[in-house]
C-alpha cells in the first residue's frame, strides 16, 4: 500500500471516453439539420400563395413575374431548387430576399448577434437568480421562504411577455425614465469595433467601458422581462429536483457518515439534481429565441425576430428559410453544450 | 451496567400521517455493550429500522416526532444534543450500512470522492489525523492526499481487489456486493465505536450475503466495534450475534443470549417465530405461521399489543402494558405469564 497506484493511466482513458461521446454528439447534428432544412423548404413551397407575385406587386405583368422567377430560380423543378440552396447554404450563402432583393446573409450576420446577445442575458440571468431561489425553496419545503418563492413564479409564468413588457416599457422607460425606451446602443453614438458582433463583449475587447454600461443599460429591460417565464421554470424544475435529491437514499448515508449538511447539499445533493436544470436551461433557451420575436417588436430590438415577422407577412421564404436554418443551428448547439454537460456531471452517461 | 455503551429508555416515537398519529414506536427499551453484536429481530414494520434510525437522530423530523425517551450514549443523551453535536457524534462515534447499497452511494461521484469526504469529515471529527501522518496543521490538500492513501488502505480492509486501481471508478462500475464493501469502508473510516447495521445483506445475492456477513463480524471483532445488527433472518443472528433483542409492533417483548433464546424462548411471540423457521431435518408438513395480522400502528390494541394474536391471552393483557420480567438476570421478557416468576424485582 502507500503506492501511488496508476490514476494517469485511468484518466486518460475518461478523456478519451469525453472525446468520442462529443464526437458522436457532433455527428447527429447533421441529419437533424437536413431534415430541418428539408422540411422548412418543403413548408415554403407548398405553402398557397405567390411570392413571386407578392413581391413584384400589383402591377407587374406576366413577363415581369416570370423574369422574377427565372432570376431566383423558381422556374426550376422543387427538387433542383432544394439542391441548389443546400449548394448556396453550404458556402454559407443564403440567397436573397424577394421582397427586399437584400442579400439575407447580411441581415443575418447584423440580427444573429442581437438576439444571441439579448437571449443569452436573458438565460443568464434566468439562471443566476432561479437556481438559488429554487435551491432555498427546496431547503425550507412549505415554509415562508418557499411560498414566496413560488409565489412569485406563478406571477412570472402567468403574466404575458409582451404585456410585462410594455408595462415595464412605460414604467421604468417613460416614466421614471430610467432605462432606454428602445434600441441596442445609442443611436448617435459609434459602437465598438465588431469582433463578436455582441455589443457587451466587442465594447469589453475594445477597452471602451462607457460602451459597454450603455449596452447592459439597453439590454437590461428587455432581457429581464423577457428572462421572467425561464427564471419560473428554472426555479421550479430546480426546486422540484432538489427536493428528489434531497430524498435520496445516499443523503441518509452522507448524513450518517457525520458529512456537514451544508457540503451535503451544495457537494452532493446539487450535482444530482442538476441534470434536470440543465435540461430546462436548454430547453428554456430555445423557447427564449421564440419568445424573443415580441419582445423584441416592443423594444426596438433590431434582431432576428423582427426579421423573420416582416418576411413571413410578406411569403419572402428566403429569409424565413435562413432564419429557421439559423434557429436550428444554434438550437442544436446548445443541445450538444447540454449533453456535454450531462456527461461531465453524470459519470454513468459519460462511460455508458 | 457500566460496560454499557449505549442505551435506549422507554424511546416512543410517532409519525404524523393523514390518516392519522402512527404510534410507531411506544416504549423501546434496548441496551448495546461495549464489544458485543446484538441481533434486532422482528417482523417488517415493526421498527427495528426506526429504532436504529433514532439513534443518530436520522428520522426526518416533520412528519416524526419522539415524543418521550432517552438515547444514553456514553452517558449523554443524543436526543438533547444541538445540530452540531449530533453531526459530530455521527462523524466520530457512529458507522451506519443501509440496505441497499445500489441507492446508497451517491452515483454521481466516485468511490475516492465519496471515501474521502468520510475520511476527511470522520477524522476532522476526531481530532486526529488519518493514521500515521504528519502533525503539523495540514492544508485542505494535503488532507486529502493523507485521506486518499487511508482510503485505499480502507478499501483494502474491506477486500476490494486492486484497491488502488478501483478507487478511482463510479459505483455504478462496482457489483452491489463490493458496493456494500465500499459503504461497510466508509462506515468504518473515522474507527467508530458503533456500528448499526440495518439488514446489510437483504438486497444482496445469497452468495454474497456470507462474505459481507462475515466481513462484518471479522472487521467488528477486530475493531471492538458494538455492532447492532438489524435483521429477520434468525439464522444470521445464530451466527454471528452475542445477545439478540426481538420486537413486536414498536415494542421489544424479549431480549436474551443467542443460545438462551434459541433454546428457551419465553414470549409467544418470539415462540411462534422461532415455531415459524424451517427445519432441514423438519419432516414435510410446511411452516407453521403466527396467526393474525401486524396490528395497525394508527389504532394499536391496548395493553400488550400482542394480545389478539395471543394463545395465552389474559384479561389484563389488554389494558397493561407488560412491565420487564426477568427469568435470568440476562434474559428479559415483556409479558404478563411471567409476572408472577418475577425474581429480581422492578427496574425502575
Amino acid at each position: 500500500m502507500g503506492a501511488h497506484g496508476n490514476p494517469v493511466d485511468h484518466s486518460t482513458n475518461a478523456t478519451m471516453n469525453i472525446y468520442i461521446y462529443v464526437l458522436r454528439r457532433l455527428l447527429l447534428v447533421i441529419p437533424v439539420l437536413l431534415g430541418l432544412s428539408l422540411i422548412t423548404f418543403s413548408i415554403s413551397r407548398l405553402v398557397p400563395g405567390d411570392p413571386v407575385g407578392l413581391a413584384a406587386g400589383p402591377q407587374s405583368t406576366p413577363e415581369i413575374r416570370e423574369r422574377m422567377a427565372a432570376e431566383f430560380g423558381l422556374d426550376r423543378p422543387i427538387p433542383e431548387q432544394y439542391i441548389n440552396y443546400m449548394a448556396g447554404v453550404l458556402q454559407l450563402d443564403f440567397g436573397r430576399s424577394l421582397y427586399t432583393k437584400r442579400d439575407v446573409n447580411i441581415e443575418l450576420q447584423a440580427r444573429i448577434p442581437a438576439t444571441l446577445e439579448l437571449t443569452l442575458a436573458a438565460i443568464i440571468f434566468a439562471s443566476t437568480i432561479g437556481i438559488p431561489l429554487g435551491i432555498v425553496s427546496s431547503l425550507h419545503q412549505n415554509k415562508p421562504p418557499d411560498h414566496v418563492s413560488r409565489l412569485l413564479t406563478l406571477f412570472f409564468v402567468s403574466f404575458p411577455s409582451f404585456w410585462l413588457a410594455m408595462i415595464f416599457q412605460s414604467a421604468l422607460g417613460v416614466y421614471w425614465d430610467i432605462t432606454p425606451v428602445a434600441g441596442r446602443f445609442p443611436r448617435l453614438a459609434l459602437p465598438p469595433q465588431r469582433v463578436t458582433g455582441l455589443l457587451s463583449i466587442d465594447s469589453l475587447l475594445a477597452g471602451d467601458l462607457t460602451a459597454f454600461f450603455s449596452t447592459l443599460h439597453h439590454i437590461a429591460l428587455p432581457a429581464f422581462v423577457l428572462s421572467l417565464g425561464a427564471l419560473a421554470s428554472i426555479t421550479r424544475i430546480t426546486r422540484a429536483s432538489m427536493l428528489e435529491a434531497l430524498n435520496n437514499e445516499s443523503v441518509r448515508t452522507e448524513r450518517s457518515i457525520g458529512i456537514p449538511w451544508a457540503l451535503i447539499v451544495m457537494k452532493y445533493v446539487l450535482r444530482n439534481a442538476f441534470t434536470a436544470t440543465f435540461t430546462i436551461i436548454s430547453l428554456e433557451f430555445g423557447w427564449l429565441m421564440a419568445g424573443a420575436v415580441l419582445v423584441e417588436a416592443i423594444f426596438g430590438w433590431p434582431g432576428l425576430g423582427g426579421y423573420i415577422v416582416d418576411a413571413s407577412l410578406n411569403n419572402d421564404f428566403q429569409p424565413i428559410m435562413g432564419v429557421t436554418l439559423v434557429y436550428g443551428v444554434i438550437f442544436s448547439t446548445v443541445n450538444i453544450i447540454t449533453d456535454i454537460c450531462y456527461g461531465l456531471i453524470d459519470p454513468r452517461i459519460r462511460f455508458g | 451496567m457500566n460496560d454499557s455503551l449505549l442505551e435506549i429508555r422507554d424511546l416512543h416515537l410517532e409519525f404524523h400521517t393523514f390518516e392519522g398519529v402512527a404510534k410507531v414506536l411506544a416504549g423501546v427499551n434496548l441496551q448495546l455493550r461495549r464489544g458485543e453484536f446484538l441481533g434486532l429481530v422482528g417482523e417488517t414494520g415493526c421498527g427495528k429500522s426506526m429504532t436504529a434510525l433514532a439513534i443518530p437522530r436520522l428520522i426526518p423530523i416533520p412528519p416524526g416526532r419522539i415524543t418521550r425517551g432517552e438515547v444514553i450514549f456514553e452517558g449523554k443523551d443524543l436526543l438533547q444534543l444541538n445540530d452540531k453535536g449530533i453531526e459530530s457524534f455521527r462523524a466520530r462515534e457512529l458507522g451506519y450500512v443501509f440496505q441497499d447499497p445500489v441507492t446508497n452511494l451517491n452515483p454521481m461521484f466516485s468511490i475516492r470522492e465519496q471515501l474521502i469526504d468520510a475520511v476527511v469529515y470522520q477524522s476532522d471529527a476526531n481530532g486526529r489525523k488519518p493514521a500515521g501522518q504528519r502533525r503539523r496543521p495540514a492544508s485542505s490538500r494535503q488532507k486529502r492526499r493523507d485521506a486518499f492513501q487511508r482510503s485505499i488502505e480502507l478499501l483494502h480492509m474491506v477486500g476490494i481487489p486492486d484497491a488502488d486501481r478501483r478507487i478511482h471508478d463510479y459505483p455504478h462500475q462496482f457489483s452491489g456486493g463490493m458496493r456494500q464493501r465500499v459503504l461497510i469502508a466508509m462506515a468504518l473510516a473515522g474507527e467508530p465505536k458503533l456500528l448499526i447495521a440495518d439488514e446489510p445483506t437483504t438486497a444482496l445475492d445469497v452468495t454474497i450475503q456470507a462474505q459481507i456477513l462475515r466481513l462484518i463480524q471479522e472487521l467488528g471483532r477486530k475493531m471492538g466495534l458494538s455492532v447492532l445488527l438489524i435483521t429477520h433472518n434468525l439464522g444470521v443472528v445464530a451466527k454471528i450475534c452475542d445477545r439478540v433483542a426481538v420486537m413486536y409492533s414498536g415494542r421489544v417483548i424479549e431480549t436474551a443470549p443467542v443460545r438462551d433464546l434459541f433454546n428457551q424462548p419465553l414470549h409467544p411471540y418470539t415462540q411462534g417465530l422461532l415455531k415459524a423457521l424451517p427445519h432441514a431435518q423438519s419432516e414435510r408438513g410446511g411452516l407453521e405461521g403466527i396467526p393474525g395480522h401486524i396490528p395497525d400502528l394508527i389504532s394499536p390494541p391496548a395493553g400488550c399489543r400482542f394480545h389478539p394474536r395471543c394463545a395465552h391471552v389474559m384479561d389484563h393483557c389488554r389494558e397493561v402494558v407488560p412491565p420487564v420480567s426477568r427469568k435470568t438476570a440476562e434474559h428479559h421478557v415483556f409479558c404478563h405469564l411471567f409476572d408472577e416468576t418475577e425474581e429480581y424485582g422492578h427496574a425502575r
